[in-house]
């Protein structure tokens, strides 16, 4: 009992990082309703952004977190212009793969900068974990789940109370009554592109400090987590992603602890296997039923 | 040829098998990130039945291809209401229970004086067979290519059939070839099927190819890539997807002075091609204009004398 | 004064303007008829903006509008009323007109025109805080023609507004146009319904085939012709 408990606990630290990838996953798609296989290497970039100043200058976490964030928005903007901007109307499959096309750009451009496998990546918060009965929590986790939740309440609010946020829904609900209300859909969408990007550089920047090291495979790893979290909570809400990302840390920590890290991962893609097979929409019902409809 | 050529040249075949059964699905529409679960399928089957099961090839090949069929009508029967990026997650999230699944599969037996079969993670070692039969690599190669050549001769009669007409309907508006009259769902289980052995006899052959899988293999990756190299080499016609195998494994080879800026180059050249050209290099204007071109080529000889014309060729279908 | 001249754009292969001119005048409610494809949608995407010309020109009172954006276009006093309706199905009503508004700054002004909005059409105000995409079709128009005014056009286009609704609420919206024109918008309607639309419009325009074939007033062809070569068009009709 008191593991069951202690692992639900870390398990939704963690998973509160995959609640952050999923949201700016979900947005992505919301606004381009086509998927960015290159988001979570946009993030990886961002990473490597952050490690470079680390180890070449000694930044401290706040400069690197920086870094990572700015890193991830950059990169996210490059794959936008690249991949999605150009592309004409219908053609969403091109978009898909031409985003793989430069994750494997990205990818090759991390290891032409930084050559071997993993590189250290500062700690976010050192210190003995905190003990509440039985239970610890690890200060970083908190850390971790405290940004995680404080961002995703922020663009809760974005999405909800601003003139920037009504445009971003109105493009999700139908772009081309955006346009005819006089929204510039033109500009809206590479800022949304960016700013997603950079939702997914703050986690991971929080998973990377809390795993202190960074790998080019930590692209794929990102792009995945981000993926599965997304797809079980349900395209297009923000609290779909949250919960999504928290469940899928919860199932990925008990299954881990009584079963093994293999099991771990089958029962993650066992899970999204059978909430889309039961219930294709996902947990969580969407923003909008049509930007659901075609990849 | 020297080895490295043959080498180059059979994972080409081998690959493309996997990019087909992927070009199959995008044909009625659907994107699979999933089809290299079935190419891991055939892979384990016919390893294991030949150096198992002491089956001929030839009979573990069919049995690599039943089972990659048969496993992907099983799972395309829940993923048949599932559309756009709900079926391609649901194939990825299958793929990867596939490729888990076979980290913690063994099956061993002992062949020899020696443990065979496969062993979880650390793969399936000694699939032996073309070396017990003395069978060497451009035999093995000229049996790839024929066995590709036979699905691409396949895909032409397909194409031509009401079941191709059908797929590309779907493909284009399932609702529409539904009121039409359509079997929407038999005709995707079949399509899925068909796509799942192609992609199993493709891991067969791989198999018995490098005498050696392993799980790690079968990842995402290869699922992405094979989906790629339809939107790459054209949607117009089966000889795209080999096309865009052709470019991605055989060029980027042949130019190893790139190498470190391989894929630098590679991925910027598909984002800019995906921009100009959307549905790939042989995109379906382009075949027609080929199909043309080849009619009007073949009654320009026709009209002049009265003698037979110059044979139908291996010329692409319409 | 609105003014179209010799406006040539395609859209996808098929439907296409080869040249087509046009004027709306200020304050009256200007037709356009035609058969499915003739190019009346292209047309209507074309001045908001959504499709770029080849050539000719656009101009509101002298101002020219092609090559702007469609952002641009609600800013100088164009607003679409889009064919379907496409409300913003997952926003609340409120929200909607709130979206209609996008381009102003006027906090106090967009609420007293949500409140105008409200009064005009009773029934969006009793589903303020429902889903857009929960109306009845009817309401959904009025919502998209709600939607549109929260920009204070000087010109309203609509694109087949009646497309899909019961003859009774076909009349309530062909009675809000003539009223809305009443108060001083000037119109530009897309119709399939050459019926009612011939019964609220001063001027109107047959197209066929992208080109404008014929311009008057109502009473000026016999009502049956203009039905025929709207529904059909002249030269099937003829064959």
């Amino acid at each position: 009992m008191i593991d069951l408990v202690q692992n639900t606990i870390d398990g939704l630290m963690i998973g509160s990082s995959y609640g952050l990838l999923a949201l700016g996953f979900t947005l992505i798609f919301g606004v381009m309703r086509r998927l960015n296989l290159s988001y979570g290497p946009s993030i990886m970039i961002g990473g490597y952004f952050g490690t470079v100043l680390y180890l070449q200058f000694g930044a401290g976490p706040l400069v690197v977190a920086v870094a990572v964030v700015v890193g991830a928005a950059l990169a996210g903007l490059y794959v936008e212009r690249l991949c999605f901007a150009p592309m004409k109307a219908g053609a969403a499959i091109a978009s898909m793969v031409s985003s793989f096309a430069v994750w494997m750009q990205l990818e090759q451009a991390a290891i032409l900068v930084l050559p071997r496998h993993t590189y250290a990546f500062p700690p976010l918060a050192t210190g003995a974990p905190l003990e509440f009965g039985p239970f610890a929590v690890r200060i970083d986790h908190l850390v971790m789940l405290g940004c995680a939740l404080g961002l995703a309440a922020a663009v809760q609010l974005l999405l909800y109370r601003t003139r920037f946020g009504l445009a971003l829904r109105a493009i999700i609900g139908n772009p081309v009554a955006a346009h005819l209300v006089g929204v510039d859909v033109r500009t809206v969408m590479p800022l949304a592109f960016a700013g997603a990007s950079a939702i997914g550089g703050v986690a991971g920047f929080l998973v990377l400090a809390v795993d202190q090291q960074v790998t080019p495979m930590f692209g794929m790893w990102a792009t995945l987590k981000g993926l599965i979290a997304m797809m079980i909570g349900g395209l297009g809400s923000v609290p779909g992603a949250v919960l999504g990302g928290l469940l899928l840390g919860v199932i990925e920590v008990q299954s881990q602890w009584y079963f093994g890290p293999q099991i771990r991962d089958l029962a993650a893609y066992f899970v999204l296997f059978a909430v889309l097979a039961l219930r294709p929409r996902g947990l969580v019902g969407s923003l909008s039923e049509a930007s659901t409809q075609k990849a | 040829m020297d080895d490295y050529t043959i080498g180059v040249l059979s994972n080409i075949g081998v690959v493309s098998f996997v990019a087909l059964s992927a070009y199959l699905l995008l044909l009625t529409g659907e994107i699979s990130f999933g089809q290299q679960a079935f190419f891991a399928i055939g892979a384990y089957a016919a390893g294991i039945a030949t150096a198992l099961w002491g089956w001929p090839l030839a009979l573990a090949l069919a049995w690599g291809a039943l089972s990659g069929g048969g496993a992907a009508v099983l799972v395309g029967i829940p993923t048949l209401r599932l559309h756009g990026l709900y079926f391609s997650i649901a194939t990825l999230a299958f793929a990867e229970m596939v490729r888990i699944l076979f980290e913690l599969f063994r099956y061993q037996v002992e062949i020899d004086g020696e443990l065979t079969g496969p062993s979880g993670a650390e793969g399936f070692r000694n699939i032996r067979y073309i070396f017990d039969h003395n069978i060497d690599a451009v035999q093995f190669l000229l049996l790839i290519y024929a066995l590709l050549a036979a699905a691409l001769l396949g895909f032409v009669l397909l194409e031509r059939s009401r079941t191709g007409v059908a797929f590309r309907m779907i493909g284009e508006d399932a609702t529409l070839a539904g009121l039409q009259g359509i079997s929407v769902a038999r005709h995707k289980v079949l399509a899925a099927g068909i796509a799942g052995a192609l992609a199993g006899v493709g891991g067969g052959l791989y198999a018995h190819l490098t005498t050696y899988v392993e799980p790690r293999i079968f990842d995402v990756m290869l699922g992405v890539h094979s989906l790629a190299y339809g939107l790459i080499g054209g949607l117009g016609t089966a000889f795209g997807p080999l096309l865009g195998v052709l470019i991605d494994i055989g060029l980027l080879e042949s130019i190893r002075a790139l190498a470190g800026y391989r894929m630098i180059i590679f991925g910027g050249i598909v984002a800019l091609l995906l921009i100009v050209r959307p549905r790939g290099l042989l995109d379906e204007r382009t075949m027609h204009g080929i199909g043309n071109l080849w009619r009007r080529t073949l009654l320009r000889l026709r009209r002049p004398g009265p003698g037979p014309g110059p044979g139908p060729g291996p010329g692409p279908g319409p | 004064m609105f003014e179209i001249s010799d406006i040539v754009a395609a859209y996808g292969q098929i439907e296409a303007l080869k040249g087509v001119s046009l004027k709306v005048e200020s304050g009256k409610i200007t037709c356009l008829l035609g058969p499915n494809g003739a190019g009346k949608t292209t047309l209507m995407m074309t001045i908001a903006g959504i499709l770029q010309p080849r050539r000719g020109s656009i101009r509101l009172e002298g101002t020219e509008l092609t090559g702007l954006t469609p952002a641009r276009i609600v800013s100088r006093g164009v607003a679409l009323v889009p064919e379907n309706r496409l409300v913003f199905p997952e926003m609340s009503v409120r929200e909607n007109l709130l979206a209609g508004a996008y381009q102003r700054r006027d906090r106090a002004g967009i609420d007293a025109d949500i409140e105008r909005m409200y009064a005009r059409f009773p029934r969006l105000k009793e589903r303020r805080e429902q889903m857009a995409g929960t109306l009845s079709g009817g309401e959904q128009q009025m919502l998209a023609v709600a939607r549109a005014l929260m920009s204070r056009p000087r010109l309203l286009l609509m694109d087949e507004p009646s497309l899909g609704l019961a003859p009774l609420i076909v009349a309530e919206i062909f009675d809000i146009i003539a009223e809305l024109n009443r108060d001083g918008t000037t119109i530009f309607l897309v119709e399939q319904n050459a019926h009612m639309a011939l019964k609220v419009a001063h001027q109107f325009f047959l197209m066929e085939q992208g080109r404008i074939t014929f311009s008057g007033t109502p009473g000026q062809l016999a009502e049956d012709e203009v039905i025929q070569r709207a529904y059909l068009g002249t030269r099937r009709a003829a064959g």
